[in-house]
């Protein structure tokens, strides 16, 4: 157990940054997840009154900053909105709760490291749940947030901890809509490209996962044909195989007659509601830091800074490179299903060029090798891109200039090098442990 | 340094005496338009944005839309889809529930007006699509209208103008197999030429991929096959090339075209090849006459060329969607109400007079309207030559 300093130095001759953050030293994840409850059910009671209250027509859909944005002038009624509704709460509690949080924390924790985890990610769900169920558009927001924290860190386990260069992602996330919405519109929906449906509708649900691995699979199966040849290259030259199956899949299925051809296929039945998206993407990020953190993670690690040096050190390079290209596409293809089903429209074009700079971004922005930057990535940059549309065409002057930013003084992203390890995060903070930690 | 938090609490004060001056007082509808600003295809958002704002500036200055007497203010929400179809569904989802808005006029492209569809169909919202030709649209979608007709309309009319004004037995046909409107509208054209002349009238129907820039095989096989005259639905860039090579391998017999040929742009890049060729369309510019001329006069006097298919047809939508809220009687200020008063009243449009013909919506919500023949000059202008009606 690493301890933690127990003296602070006296407030006054420190940094700013310390004097704000030393109060909630001692709170735990806990605490701070119940005070975001409280924020939420608070913007759930007062909100609407509220927002009229301080001049806005609506409640600030994501945290006012559209509202600043769209109207300057009613900057103070947003700022006042997210300092009472959001942050007063959040900090009251995060401060007054600290202690009795700790003990549970520690009571959850004796409970058995599972519990506490599964505990917390509950907590947080229905903290996500009810502040997205205020308004269709939050909602939405946070659905296609989820699938792009999926692709990202997908895309991530290539070209950050393998250290390639893949181009062949959105061809991935191609073949797993495809898989998904064919397994779909086949078996539970009267269309016209597959006929009638093949199964009661009623059983589409909870048949859907298999559908969604069907999509992985499909994908992975498709990683298997790029990696047989190409993995005697490296650097530019995967790039440009990876970049030539991207194209291949998209003429593909524009000239597959029985999956729609260029104009896609549509009407795929509403399956990727919010908690069905937040679980499987929980689940994709729990096996995927697992996967980064096992031996296959680790040496993956390894052949990025030295192949020969990982294959004299008893690495099977070629082994662990298929596994991981295999295992990264499995995950781009369940996010495409999700996708698929999510959008209710697929088009070949869809996965062009275009989703994959898209991609390469959030995964640069928030940070190569890193969990946590692919979960930062993949957030700021779909909220930015929401928030900002008020400035029109200037979102694609700004959002660019904040990626050369950060290229220019975190040269591999904002959170790089960081996994998560999640029983550390819900323990408890106390300096004086009665409880403890395991 | 420790007046820093009064001062700015002192602000904050401020503005928020200040901040109702920024509400937006009194009632006014708010009408969304979903178009690709940014993207692969800029002009198509261009046009469409000009159009809107033309017809904005318009119910200004009449004092906004009269409902039941009153008079209301009227709101443009431009939102940028990108010309991508997620985007249009975020901005779609974003119009409808944060910005309130009453009808959305666009997507333009099949690609998103198809997916913003079925949002603004969940949400009970009325959208009409200006351009979409895709029939899956509108289809079972009870608050989804179009303002063009469909390839289905548009293959048969094309059909039948050839054997009219041609008599011909035999035709071929020319398409990309890669773009989803060229290789629809050749399905259709092909099924109708075969309902008049009988199987196996279509003597060629040979196929390309987009960006492909050499013909001569597909148009060999085609000269060589009999046919009397070629039906070719493709976009300006590539007639510009089609029409010369088939000329240079000496076919001297008709080629006819669908309405992604209208574009100023094809005289530019064709030149004489083209001069005394036939395609259909939504509406032709030149020698247009009454309000159509107008429109063309007003916007290429504000910004500087003649708009093309996408704004007039834009220009239509918005309004219909005007007669429509017109027609509704009465606006309760309940959002969902209006929202399907205004659905009703657009489903029960008779002879709407647009500048692009009459229309009246089917029970799917496409229109039934006129298509246009029109016939390129030796001038290089397009010339009404006849209109055929459903």
């Amino acid at each position: 157990m690493r301890a933690i300093s127990p003296i602070t130095p006296p407030a006054g001759k420190r940094p700013l940054r310390c004097r704000i953050f030393d109060p909630f030293r001692e709170t735990p994840l806990l605490a701070w997840l119940f005070g975001a409850g409280l924020a939420v059910l608070l913007e759930h009671l007062l909100g609407e009154s509220f927002a009229a209250l301080v001049g806005l027509a609506k409640v600030p859909v994501l945290f006012g900053l559209m509202i600043i944005l769209s109207k300057p002038l009613l900057f103070p009624g947003a700022l006042l909105y997210v300092a009472v509704i959001y942050l007063l709460p959040l900090v009251t509690v995060a401060l007054l709760l600290a202690r009795p949080a700790n003990t549970a924390a520690a009571a959850l924790l004796r409970l058995g490291p599972a519990v506490s985890v599964l505990f917390h990610l509950a907590l947080f769900y229905a903290v996500l749940h009810f502040w997205a169920e205020i308004s269709g558009y939050r909602e939405m927001t946070v659905k296609f947030t989820l699938i792009a924290v999926l692709l990202t860190l997908s895309l991530n386990l290539i070209n950050g901890y393998m250290g390639e260069f893949s181009c062949s992602h959105p061809g991935f996330m191609a073949l797993g809509a495809y898989g998904a919405s064919i397994f779909s519109l086949s078996l539970f929906v009267n269309d016209p490209l597959f006929g009638k449906a093949l199964l009661p509708a009623f059983l589409g649900p909870w048949l859907f996962p298999l559908g969604l691995v069907g999509g992985g699979l499909l994908a992975a199966l498709g990683a298997l044909l790029i990696a047989i040849p190409s993995f005697k290259t490296r650097g530019d030259y995967l790039a440009i195989i990876s970049l030539a199956f991207l194209f291949i899949v998209k003429s593909l299925l524009e000239n597959l007659p029985f999956v729609g051809g260029p104009r896609g296929m549509g009407s795929q039945p509403d399956y990727a509601s919010l908690p069905v998206v937040f679980a499987w993407t929980a689940m994709g990020v729990w096996i995927m830091n697992n996967y980064v953190r096992s031996t296959l993670g680790r040496s993956l690690n390894a052949i990025r800074d030295d192949e020969a040096a990982a294959e004299a050190m008893s690495v099977n390079t070629r082994h662990t490179k298929m596994t991981a290209f295999m295992f990264a596409a499995f995950w781009a293809g369940v996010a495409g299903g999700l996708f698929a089903h999510m959008m209710r429209f697929i088009n070949p074009a869809t996965f062009g060029v275009q989703r994959l700079a898209e991609m390469l971004a959030m995964v640069y922005f928030g940070g190569l090798n890193s969990v946590y930057g692919s979960i930062v990535g993949a957030v700021s940059l779909n909220l930015l891109g929401e928030v900002l549309r008020p400035l029109e065409l200037f979102k694609w002057i700004f959002i660019p200039l904040l990626l050369i930013l950060v290229m220019i003084f975190r040269p591999t992203g904002l959170l790089a090098f960081r996994d998560f390890d999640a029983v550390r995060l819900v323990q408890p903070r106390s300096r004086d442990r009665q409880g403890g930690a395991p | 340094m420790r007046k820093i938090p009064y001062l700015l609490l002192a602000a904050l004060v401020a503005g928020m005496i200040c901040s109702p001056l920024a509400w937006s007082k009194g009632k006014s509808i708010k009408i969304g338009i979903n178009a690709p600003i940014t993207g692969d295809n800029p002009k198509v958002g261009e046009g469409t944005k000009f159009a809107a704002e033309m017809w904005l500036a318009d119910v200004t200055a009449a004092g906004g839309i009269e409902v039941g007497g009153s008079r209301y203010p009227v709101q443009l929400v431009i939102e940028d889809n990108e010309y991508k179809p997620e985007s249009a569904v975020k901005a779609t989802t974003k119009m409808i529930i944060e910005d309130e808005i009453l009808v959305m006029v666009g997507p333009q492209a099949s690609s998103q007006a198809v997916p913003a569809g079925g949002v603004a169909d969940s949400y009970a919202t009325p959208m009409i699509s200006p351009w979409s030709t895709n029939p899956n649209t509108t289809k079972d979608r009870p608050y989804v209208f179009r303002g063009c007709f469909l390839d289905p309309f548009q293959g048969p009319v094309v059909a039948n103008f050839i054997k009219g004004e041609f008599g011909a037995v035999k035709a071929a046909v020319l398409y990309d197999v890669a773009a989803d409107y060229s290789k629809g509208l050749a399905e259709e054209f092909k099924k109708a030429w075969e309902g008049i002349n009988g199987p196996g009238s279509v003597a060629a129907f040979e196929s390309f991929t987009t960006k492909d820039t050499d013909f001569s095989s597909q148009l060999t096989k085609i000269k060589n096959s009999g046919a009397e005259v070629i039906f070719t639905p493709q976009y300006y860039s590539e007639v510009a090339l089609i029409v010369p090579q088939a000329r240079e391998l000496g076919w001297d017999k008709p080629i006819v075209g669908s309405d992604s040929w209208g574009s100023a742009d094809l005289i530019k890049l064709c030149g004489p090849a083209c001069f005394g060729l036939y395609f259909s369309t939504h509406y032709a510019a030149a020698g247009a006459a009454g309000p159509t001329r107008e429109f063309i006069d007003r916007y290429q006097a504000k910004y500087g060329y003649v708009p093309d298919d996408v704004a007039a047809l834009t220009w239509d939508s918005l309004r219909i969607v005007q007669a429509a809220i017109e027609q509704t009687g009465k606006l309760s200020g309940k959002i969902e109400n209006d929202r399907a008063a205004v659905r009703d009243a657009m489903a029960k449009i008779r002879e709407f007079e647009g500048i692009t013909g009459k229309m009246t919506f089917t029970e799917e919500g496409d229109p039934s309207k006129c298509a246009v023949i029109v016939r390129i000059t030796d001038q290089g202008e397009f010339a009404f030559h006849k209109s055929v009606c459903p």
